[in-house]
Formats: structure tokens, sequence, C-alpha cells
């Protein structure tokens, strides 16, 4: 037993004789799962392939940010409409705050200060000061915003404009739009890779991925997904869409941005995350009501878990666990 | 009674609105355009699997509803290209596109293109049809359906709620299977 597990295991021992509800295995992954229809978020232990807890988030729960540390989820609910704070170990909604008129996308900022949320129904997104719940900056984007993201240095935030076709990029800090890329029809997810030079939006109209260089705020490819691409996920060397009508993940390599392979998944995929150490995926199945995990080298499927009614997770939704 | 609860809630908001100034406040009560809703429906059928997907099996033939006057389209079963009109006996028609095929598992899945919402109070409504097998003589056929309500903005009509419209689908698909459990059992 390394030091580190034994330390693990001595917190998840306090954690307990505090009142909270134990944490199941240390060092391991839970997912946190918005389960739209039902009303709740599940919690599952990657490890165990078990749900373990199960919280009622009222308002049609739909979008995630998961702080860097694993230790808030923050939800959106579109009919709240707010933000609920879930404190990730207790399994608690700490509280709710207002969030504009119909919040569904959202993203969380490196240091875990601030929420970036897109309103769906106005064409703003919101940085909200998590301290307070205070809406503390308002910047235009475009037309029915859906999918946030921030780069890992956290300087810049992207959102997919889906009416308008395109990502608008906005600079944390002056919180003004700084750029527009024109991308495929209706961009819903998207995603920024781990050097943050580029954004990757599903397309859910045109059946495609666009690839968009940030630095020079340019379109420089486009893949052909499955049917209804809804979000992405990428690592070093591929990418990944959840196509809905499908019902598959589609593989595409990011250095010639050519298909590889169509991953036979759930019905109607749309969250898609990897683990922390990068081996598997998670897919939430919208119709199927259940996760997959799939290995991300093998691509075959490694887990099945039921959850509630309409998992969706739109965001990130996967925390280690201290 | 009512009327004490409503003043209350309006003084509540007012006291909100002054001390959080948010320029969401106003709204709250209003805000939101619609969730998907989805409905799940089964039926067990006292035929083979085989001998059921054979009558439901073909995307260009809907002659196993008891609503449907003719199917005409193109594109055979083949997916991303297949399309149809279903054109009920009351004489509305609906258009579908054919989004996945797979003879094998027994299913298929459609979106479609146009339905008027007198027809069905939906949009972007699609689905899959599945046939599982139980056993030899003995088979159960699965239906999903999922899509907005009726209306797309905020408020809507009655009508055309979230309500209204999971209630018609859910008709709509029940009506179907039972329908067709009853002619495969009698043709048996």
């Amino acid at each position: 037993m390394s030091r580190l597990g034994h330390f693990a295991r001595l917190i998840a021992a306090a954690g307990v004789s505090i009142g909270f509800v134990a944490v199941g295995s240390a060092l391991a992954d839970e997912a946190f799962i918005t389960n739209q229809n039902a009303n709740s978020v599940s919690v599952l232990d990657l490890t165990s392939k078990k749900v373990v807890a199960t919280i009622p988030v009222a308002g049609k729960p739909a979008g995630i940010a998961m702080s860097r540390d694993g230790t808030r989820a923050y939800v959106t609910s579109p009919e709240g409409p707010y933000v609920s704070v879930i404190d990730t170990a207790s399994r608690r909604v700490l509280r709710k705050f207002p969030a504009g008129r119909d919040p569904l996308g959202i993203a969380i900022d490196p240091t875990g200060k601030f929420v970036y949320v897109a309103d769906f129904d106005i064409p703003h997104l919101y940085k909200i000061d998590v301290s307070t719940g205070k809406i503390v900056a308002d910047a235009h984007v475009g037309k029915s915003p859906c999918g946030v993201a921030v780069t890992p240095n956290g300087k810049l935030i992207v959102v997919a404009d889906r009416d308008d076709n395109q990502i608008s990029i906005v600079d944390a800090a002056t919180f003004k739009r700084i750029g527009v890329v024109k991308v495929g029809q209706h961009p819903f997810g998207l995603t920024i890779d781990a050097e943050g030079k580029r954004v990757y939006t599903a397309d859910v109209v045109s059946n495609t991925v666009s690839v968009v260089d940030l630095a020079s705020q340019k379109l420089i490819g486009t893949v052909k997904t499955g049917l209804r691409p809804y979000v992405v996920a990428v690592n070093g060397k591929y990418g990944f869409s959840t196509d809905e009508y499908g019902g598959t993940v589609t593989v595409f390599d990011l250095k010639t941005l050519k298909f590889v392979k169509r991953i036979n998944v759930g019905d109607y995929p749309e969250g898609i995350e990897f683990s922390s150490d990068g081996s598997k995926l998670y897919v939430a199945n919208w119709m199927s009501d259940d996760v997959w995990g799939i290995d991300a080298k093998t691509f075959k499927p490694v887990a099945k878990i039921k959850v509630q009614d309409g998992p969706r997770s739109f965001g990130t939704f996967i925390r280690k666990t201290p | 009674m009512k009327a004490r609860n409503t003043a209350a809630l309006r003084i509540g908001g007012m006291m909100l609105g002054i001390s959080m100034a948010s320029v969401a406040m106003p709204y709250v009560a209003l805000a939101h355009g619609p969730t998907r809703q989805k409905v799940t429906e089964s039926v067990e059928i006292n035929a083979p699997a085989a001998k059921v997907w054979a009558t439901i099996g073909n995307f260009q033939n809907m002659a196993w509803c008891d609503d449907v006057a003719k199917t005409t389209g193109t594109g055979g079963n083949v997916p991303n290209t297949a399309n149809r009109v279903i054109t009920l006996k009351s004489g509305a028609t609906i258009t579908q596109d054919l989004t996945r095929y797979d003879a094998k598992e027994m299913s298929y899945g459609y979106f479609t293109d146009k339905i008027d919402i007198k027809v069905l109070p939906v949009n972007d409504y699609s689905g899959e049809i599945k046939v599982i097998p139980e056993g030899a003589n003995k088979s159960k056929v699965s239906w999903e359906a999922a899509f907005y309500r009726g209306y797309m903005n905020n408020d809507p009509p009655p009508n055309l709620s979230d309500d209204a419209s999971l209630k018609a689908v859910t008709k709509w698909v029940r009506t179907r299977l039972d329908g067709l459990k009853t002619k495969m059992e009698a043709t048996h």
C-alpha cells in the first residue's frame, strides 16, 4: 500500500466520522450524471460500476461542469432556471443560484472561482462568481449558445452558437468577444484540446465535427461523423463524437482528420468524457437510460451502468476522488 | 387562500428583486425553452420474431398500421438515403428519413422531416422500432420515440404542452403496437 493510498484511506475514514457519506474507494473515478427527465443526478463509482448515490435536482438538469479538484459539480437546470452547486463528497446540493433565462452549457475556470454559463434563450454568456452566486460579467455571443469550454490556461472561453453556425471566442479577462469562426450547421457540444490549440465542435445538422485553430481563429478541417453528433471528446491521438441518431461513437484521427471507426453504444448518446487516466471513455445515453464505458485503445465496451430517465451530462462530469 | 398565496409570492418576488438586483429575476416565472421528451412502449406478441420483423421491417411499407392508407418512398432500407411519405387515411402526410437499419438486430430508426402538429403535436420527432425474440413463438416489439412538444417557445398553449405531447405520442405508439399484436396473433 502506497503512502498516498494510506493517506486517502485516513481521509475517507475521517469523512465517515464527521458524518459525510463514505467515499467508496480511494483514488477512483466517479461520474456525475444529469438525468434530465428524472430530475436527478446519479453518482457512479466507475471502479465498481455501480450507482452509489442519487441526488434530487429539479428543473430538468442537463449541463454540468466539474471543478478541477473534483470537490464541486455545477449543474444547469434550464427549467429552473438556475445552477445547482453540488458538494461531490457529501452528495448534497449546497445551494442554487439564478442564471438567466435558460441556462444549458456550462464550464468552469481552472481556479474554480468562476463558472461560465450560456443562456440558450438570450444570446449571453454569464460569468458567475461561485462564492456569491452573482453574475459578475456578461458577454454577448451568437444565437442559441450551447456548449462552453475554457482553455487549460483559463484565458479564453469558447461558446458554440448553435443557430448562428459559429463559435464565439471570449477573452476571460475583459469578458469581451474577440472572435467568431463559422463552423458546420448547428454546433452543439465543443471541446478544446489539452494544449489549448484547437477547438472541436459537434455539428448536429451537418453531421460533422469542425476543427478550429484558436490562435489564427480559422476553420482548419471538417470530419464526417455518424448521424446527429452532439458532443465531442479528444485525447492526444483520436477524437470521439457521440452520434445521437446513429447510436454510435465515431472515432477519427486528430492528425489526418480521417475516419477510424464507428463504435455501437446505447441509444441517443450525448455526454462523453475520458476517465482521469485517459484509459476509458464514458458515454451517457439519453434514450436507453445508461452510461457506457469504452476502452479508449481497443474501442470495446467495458461497462454498462443503468441510471435514471434521460441521462445527458452535457459538459465535464467525471472526478477523481481524493 | 389561493389569492393570499399569490400575494405572498409576489411580495417575496419583489423583495428578492430589490435585494439581489439580478437581471434574471423578472424572468424566473416564464423562462426556458422546451426539454426533449421520450416515450418508450412495448408489446409482447405470440408470434416468432422473424415473422413480426417480416411484417414491420420494411421502411417503405407501413401497411401494418391501421390508420395508414399508403407508403411511398425511395432508397429502400438504406440508412441516410431512404425516405418515405406516409399517407394516413385522414389524408394527412408524414415525411420521414431512415436514420439506422439493422436487419440482424431487427431494428430501424427514423427521423420526421414533416408532420402537421394537428396530426401529432411534436417537433424534431424521431424514434426506433425493434423486435426482440423471446423464445420460438414469442417476441417483444419495443418502440422508442423522442420529440419536443408541439410549441417550441415559452408558455405553450395547453394542447401543445409537454404533457399534451407526451400523451399524444404515447397514444400514437400504443395504438399501433396493440394493433400490431392483434394483427400478428390473428394470422399466426
